[in-house]
């Protein structure tokens, strides 16, 4: 029996669930939050945190908190305090108040039942099992919007002020509210709102480097060496940043275009893996799209796709597009049109979301255009625009 | 002093032993669970579980309208319990 190969070390370092070492350009935040629990950490029962955490999906918001929850875990058990990090994540429970706090609850004390009692009991439950075992809780509610769209007012206001109706007694839980942005915020009633807004940290989308510098760390963890190539690698952050800076998506995207190399018995996760793998997760190639092309659109897009078939490069210059074009033109016995016209026509190409471009930086040789073909696999449009183009001539 | 009761009163119960068996495997549970775990009444289940608390060998712990049913760890009765049940557990899947 053939012995099964694999270009990955570690898979695990792809998942969703894995919390990295080091968060890549979000140090910054890192440091914010620490500094919002500072007093916290060092006189928990004094006072609790609330903080909110905001930005795009893919931001690395989740990670953040989590990275977090880690370390103050850590630096609370060295100065004897017991502290716990609990994540939810609100829309897993439906964004029911009741369920995220049995999840919290069920922390303590797994086997609890979940019928025969309200949220409010569940809420003054949770605080008699963290006084009776001395326990602080930091609680970040990951995707807070559906807390807010389905509790509303009532619900937050009941965790932010729970600690008014225990008065005298040790503040226990913190929290860290995670959501897309302060929309959601600002549904609330203002007493309300005013008891969350105070500590706010936005986190941008990835720029397309900082999305290279994140990928190639997951790369060198996941994979075995010189097993995914730089081009790869630029590839799946240049789409990861189309679909909005998203981090999560270009790791997955990785991991997917990694089981395709290996589906292959390839030694190396090439482009091409990349773009199969994109084209399995969204369906991005619509035909429509494609027939709707006029005549010398689809004969540019044929040498475009046959750089990339023969290069197996990420992307591929104007000039060189030009240079295929030509000859592909020379194919069907066409005269070639303008350097201008292939500038619309790339605009075209783009606008539909079948290329994307990008101007390289200055360098020696000036600036250039950049073409990217990251969402279909070649050999499949290749066979489409062939056929498109014989059926037009015939 | 209350008198204590014999291993053999103990045991003498099939629903005692499930409820042990129980807890050692699950760690705790309410009375309904356990009621609807072993399907008897909440009646039943909770004469059988003052037995064995008045025992020495559960404890509870109350959360509002909750009982929490667990072993006694700091019984020596059901420590030596615990490991029976274990022992046979594993014994039996050997």
């Amino acid at each position: 029996m053939p012995q099964y190969r694999s270009i990955f070390k570690d898979e695990t370092k792809l998942d969703i669930a894995y919390i990295p070492n080091r968060l890549l350009h979000r140090d910054s935040e890192l440091r914010l939050l620490k500094e919002f629990f500072g007093f916290t950490l060092q006189f928990p029962s004094k006072m609790a945190q609330r903080v909110i955490i905001t930005g795009d999906v893919g931001t690395g918001k989740t990670v953040l908190s989590q990275r977090f929850g880690v370390d103050i875990t850590r630096e609370a058990n060295k100065l004897g305090t017991n502290l716990r990090y609990v994540h939810v994540n609100c829309r897993e429970y439906r964004g029911n108040l009741f369920l995220v706090l049995h999840h919290v609850v069920s922390v303590f004390h797994p086997t609890f039942p979940r019928r025969g009692y309200s949220a409010e009991e569940l809420l003054r439950i949770l605080l008699q099992i963290l006084d009776e075992e001395n326990v602080y809780v930091i609680l970040a509610l990951d995707e807070f919007e559906s807390l807010v769209d389905h509790e509303g007012s009532e619900a937050v206001y009941k965790l932010t002020r729970l600690q008014e109706i225990r008065q005298n007694k040790p503040q226990r839980i913190s929290l860290i509210c995670i959501l897309r942005n302060l929309k959601a915020i600002e549904q609330l009633d203002s007493s309300t709102r005013s008891t969350l807004q105070s500590n706010i940290i936005n986190l941008g989308k990835y720029s397309k480097q900082q999305l290279i510098d994140i990928l190639g760390d997951r790369v060198s963890l996941a994979f075995k060496s010189l097993t995914v190539p730089e081009e790869t690698v630029s590839l799946t952050a240049e789409i990861a940043f189309s679909e909005g800076g998203n981090a999560r998506f270009g790791i997955e995207l990785l991991w997917r275009a990694g089981k395709y190399a290996d589906a292959e018995d390839l030694d190396v996760v090439t482009p091409e893996c990349v773009r199969k793998a994109v084209s399995s997760i969204i369906p991005t190639m619509r035909k429509s799209d494609l027939a709707s092309l006029s005549f010398h659109e689809k004969l540019f897009l044929l040498g475009i796709a046959r750089i990339f078939k023969e290069s197996q490069k990420a992307y591929v210059s104007l000039a060189d597009a030009e240079q295929a074009y030509a000859v592909v033109c020379e194919e069907f016995d066409m005269k070639t049109h303008s350097h201008t016209q292939l500038w619309k026509y790339l605009q075209t190409l783009s606008d539909v979301g079948i290329v994307e471009t990008e101007v390289s930086a200055a360098g020696n040789r000036g600036r250039s255009t950049l073409i990217y073909l990251p969402r279909i696999p070649i050999l499949e449009l290749e066979k489409e625009l062939s056929a498109l183009l014989e059926k037009k001539e015939a | 002093m209350k008198n204590a009761m014999s291993v053999e009163d103990v045991f003498s119960s099939r629903l005692r032993i499930k409820i042990l068996k129980m807890l050692t495997q699950v760690g705790e549970l309410n009375v309904s669970e356990i009621a609807r775990r072993l399907s008897v009444n909440y009646n039943t289940t909770s004469k059988h579980l003052k037995v064995l608390e008045d025992e020495g060998i559960l404890q509870h712990k109350v959360f509002g309208r909750i009982r929490l049913y667990r072993l006694n760890e700091r019984s020596s009765k059901a420590r030596a319990l615990q490991n029976l049940m274990e022992a046979w557990e594993h014994a039996n899947k050997r």
